[in-house]
């Protein structure tokens, strides 16, 4: 139960840190948005673990899994939306921006985090089970924490050497591995046909080991990818980034013009 | 002047009926229980080449998540309660499953295999 549950943080509690690390550095000043968007998501996971099943019924029981990559989508299109704001070099509603990266922490709480309320209800009422929950607990928050801060640092060094566009790149290649991560839940309820793998890279990186949910977390590493799998991480990660290269290119010109 | 409109119709019709028949066409079902924290059977045979359904029943009365990092797939099992999960079409070999919540116990494997030709009829 001890080893279960510190695998249960690398794997649901990481991605969640990995997220909020990265928005804390790319968002200037006040902080107090994080503290609205945990009460906000835990929230919501309570509220969605309550309708589980009523949400598990719809569209012919694929209600879970059309959620959680719906809300993965979400995460995905409200990045390109900093994106945006980073374009509007001027934007004069700040506000924004903390709106979007609370709406994001949330969903990434209730899709990640509504596993460790079904684990806990589940299996702490269990005899002997509290003692290693508590421990696992302990030593996966630890490890996730420790990395989160090693990744604070990098992603600050980032910042500061290359400015907010590359946090932002940190949050795009996060949400695009996140999504594709999320594609296996529309195949395994058959709404899309996309079996045929890539590669397999199971030998050199495995998915089951450390490095593989560390990378897996960082930009959707997968060792046996499928071939749609690849041709959405290429799509999701290049095309915003031709597209708001051309915005940015054009705004100067344009701001450039105007004075 | 309605030919090509009716050639459209036509193909659209084609289509959609391939379309059906692509999402609806018969999938085998393999059924599998889950009790006490370990699948029963725990070894899955299925052809190589055909998507098939797993109908997994969880008899525990604690959830259990239903994993593979070898077929790409990840769904929770509430207690009690079943889930189908479709996998497939498969290359022949191994692909291991286990139980997130109990992977030392909830442990099976999907073995992929050739399907046999049926002997050419001697009449």
């Amino acid at each position: 139960m001890l080893i279960n549950t510190v695998i249960l943080f690398l794997r649901d509690a990481l991605p969640i840190l990995v997220l909020v690390v990265y928005l804390y550095v790319h968002l200037p000043a006040s902080k107090l948005w994080l503290v609205w968007c945990f009460l906000a998501g835990a929230l919501l996971s309570l509220i969605y673990i309550n309708q589980i099943h009523v949400i598990g019924q719809w569209f012919d029981g694929k209600g879970i899994e059309l959620s959680l990559w719906l809300s993965q989508l979400l995460v995905y299109m409200l990045t390109l939306v900093i994106a945006y704001e980073l374009c509007r070099a001027h934007s004069s509603n700040k506000h924004i921006l903390y709106w979007i990266a609370g709406l994001m922490v949330s969903l990434t709480l209730v899709s990640k985090g509504s596993n460790f309320i079904i684990y806990f209800e589940g299996y702490l009422n269990q005899n002997n089970a509290i003692q290693s929950i508590l421990l696992g607990t302990f030593l996966g928050l630890g490890i996730c924490l420790s990395l989160a801060i090693l990744l604070y640092l990098a992603a600050h060094w980032l910042k500061q050497r290359l400015g907010p566009w590359a946090t932002w790149l940190l949050v795009l290649f996060y949400v695009t591995g996140q999504l594709v991560s999320a594609l296996p839940l529309l195949v395994q309820v058959d709404l899309i046909d996309a079996s045929a793998t890539a590669w397999n890279s199971q030998h050199i990186v495995s998915n089951e080991f450390e490095f593989g949910h560390l990378f897996n977390v960082l930009f959707g590493y997968q060792a046996a990818p499928s071939i749609a799998q690849v041709i959405v991480y290429i799509l999701a990660l290049l095309m915003p980034l031709a597209i708001f290269y051309w915005l940015k290119l054009n705004l100067a010109s344009h701001s450039g013009n105007t004075q | 002047m309605n030919k090509p409109v009716n050639k459209v119709v036509a193909c659209a019709a084609l289509s959609f009926g391939l379309f059906c028949h692509a999402v609806w066409a018969d999938v085998t079902e393999y059924n599998v229980q889950l009790k006490d924290h370990l699948f029963f059977p725990s070894r899955i045979t299925i052809p190589a080449n055909q998507k098939v359904k797993l109908v997994i029943d969880n008899q525990d009365n604690t959830p259990e998540e239903f994993d593979s990092f070898s077929l790409n797939r990840e769904k929770v099992i509430f207690a009690n309660r079943k889930v189908s999960i479709f996998i497939g079409p498969l290359k022949p070999g191994e692909y291991d499953f286990f139980g997130e919540y109990n992977p030392n116990t909830a442990r099976g494997k999907v073995i992929v295999v050739h399907q046999k030709q049926e002997a050419p009829d001697a009449n």
